[in-house]
């Protein structure tokens, strides 16, 4: 375990250096991973504007289910990105030479790349939810119980992309397509709070792709809008989130025929 | 037919080819853009009941999101990456022994590459017109300068992408710089939200640059929230704005082209 972690550490810092050899680079990445947040932000405000609630969500609750969202996905882009070329190393024969070294494939794979726009991201929504929490006039003492919730909500992201990557080792191609329209659908449903949208897709939304654990189901916890138990569904679902996408990365590992060269 | 006429289509027809020959992407546009219109139905419908909010109802509403989905398709659906990359991997240094005029190729390339999001465009387009069945144009001459107005954004759409990219004559990476070029445009082309609904100030800098003209126009003069005069100026300024893009971009590309270095072998 402690080896699998150095790993990981050395990769994505060896990433990292890599990265900043090209500061241009950086620094737009960053820039357009803040100016979405800020628009999102911009958004919220101007829809608040004109009207006093959406679903019974006030403006600064909403503010903190946009940060929180912008924090879990930021999160993932900035801890497993790389997550996202499994598909192109199946179809290129590139996890030959990853399936040989003594670490975790899965581990190898992710910690490949850093979503540089994730420092914009992750900055921003802080500011989001920063500012939704002083106006929802949430407490300090909330804080211990928002940070384990952010971390099972990363970890449920990380979980979900892995699953969806990996479906790369059966239908093969360059692009993640799955992934990519899960997490843009994610981010087109999960903005609103689930109220608004039919029983069906809220039920789709929580218990068949969870992705309301990665941001809804949090934040209705820190404002009591939910019993304390959805505190336990809430890890419970990130260990089985966990544990089916390591189920389908080896799977899909077993099946992984290289390209050959 | 001219010569350069006949480059044009050429180059416009492989685009459309390449494009169809991903059958992939026509379902990832169409579940993506279909998703993201569903979402925006059921906030709208929740928030606006059988009130309005800023002038819009249900029924323009509805409306208003269709016509989004259909530009939106076209403006996000087309081959950018296709011209950064030239730029990004040293293609470029080839196309200027070429005896075509860059831009010119270019954009017929990336309009051939528009013409090939029709198929998502109005297959989403019908299937969202059935299922929430929206109201006509208010007029029929309304309808008309609506397609007169969505015809424009083909170039429209091009000249700022094409600026865009530009910028990879200084960078190595192009993804940051589509997307925050996307995230201008999402919102200050209203896709996000109706222009109508943000305050003065914000309004101004939203016409200040073309992006309303991508979703707020063809939009307005549809639901007849501007006259046949303001439809006929509003098309004046997207035809102004495509003829300055167009010249913009051909300084541009006079100084960004030294930028370029060729490493021989």
């Amino acid at each position: 375990m402690r080896h699998t972690a150095a790993v990981y550490g050395r990769s994505l810092a060896a990433h990292v250096k890599s990265t900043m050899e090209y500061p241009a680079d950086f620094w737009i990445m960053a820039s357009s991973g803040a100016l979405w947040q800020v628009l999102q932000f911009a958004f919220i405000s101007v829809l608040f504007a004109n009207i006093t609630t959406v679903a019974g969500w006030g403006y600064h609750e909403m503010l903190i289910l946009a940060g929180f969202l912008g924090l879990s996905g930021g999160s993932s882009a900035l801890f497993w990105d790389g997550i996202w070329s499994t598909p192109s190393m199946i179809v290129k024969g590139e996890l030959d030479y990853r399936i040989v070294r003594p670490a975790p494939v899965m581990v190898q794979v992710a910690s490949s790349h850093i979503g540089m726009q994730s420092f914009g991201e992750v900055t921003l929504s802080s500011a989001m939810l920063v500012l939704g929490w002083t106006g929802a006039g949430l407490g300090l003492d909330m804080l211990p119980l928002a940070l384990l919730l952010l971390a099972c909500a990363c970890v449920i992201q990380c979980a979900l992309l892995t699953a969806m990557c990996a479906i790369g080792f059966w239908v093969k191609g360059h692009f993640p397509a799955f992934a990519w329209i899960a997490v843009d659908l994610q981010r087109d449903v999960m903005r609103f709070p689930l109220g608004i949208y039919p029983p069906l897709v809220r039920l789709a939304a929580t218990f068949m792709l969870p992705f309301a654990f990665a941001s809804f189901v949090p934040v209705q916890i820190l404002m009591g809008r939910l019993p304390a138990w959805w505190m336990t569904g809430t890890i419970a679902v990130t260990v089985v989130m966990v544990g089916i996408a390591v189920a389908v990365f080896r799977a899909g590992l077993r099946s992984y025929d290289s390209a050959g060269h | 037919m001219t010569h350069t006429l006949a480059v044009d289509r050429a180059l416009a027809v492989l685009s459309i080819k390449r494009r169809l020959a991903y059958k992939g992407t026509f379902f990832i546009g169409l579940i993506l853009g279909g998703g993201g219109l569903l979402v925006l139905m059921a906030l709208w419908r929740h928030l606006l009941g059988d009130g309005t909010l800023a002038g819009y109802d249900w029924d323009a509403m509805r409306a208003y999101q269709i016509i989004s989905f259909i530009t939106a398709t076209m403006a996000f659906g087309a081959a950018d990456w296709y011209i950064a990359d030239r730029i990004l991997d040293g293609m470029v240094a080839i196309d200027l022994t070429k005896p075509v005029d860059f831009q010119r190729a270019r954009a017929a390339e990336f309009i051939g590459s528009m013409l090939a999001t029709v198929p998502t465009a109005v297959v989403g387009g019908v299937g969202a017109w059935l299922l929430f069945a929206p109201p006509g144009p208010v007029s029929p001459l309304a309808g008309a300068l609506t397609i007169v107005s969505v015809l424009l954004i083909f170039p429209l759409v091009f000249e700022v992408v094409y600026l865009s990219v530009m910028v990879c004559f200084w960078t190595k990476r192009y993804l940051g710089i589509m997307w925050a070029r996307e995230a201008l445009m999402s919102f200050f082309a209203g896709m996000m939200i109706p222009l109508a609904f943000m305050p003065e100030w914000l309004r101004a800098i939203a016409w200040a640059t073309p992006f309303p003209h991508y979703t707020t126009t063809p939009t307005d003069i549809y639901l007849g929230r501007v006259d046949t005069l303001g439809a006929l100026g509003l098309i004046a300024a997207q035809a102004a704005w495509v003829v300055v893009l167009w010249v913009g971009a051909r300084l541009l590309w006079r100084y960004a082209v030294k930028r370029v270095t060729v490493h021989g072998g």
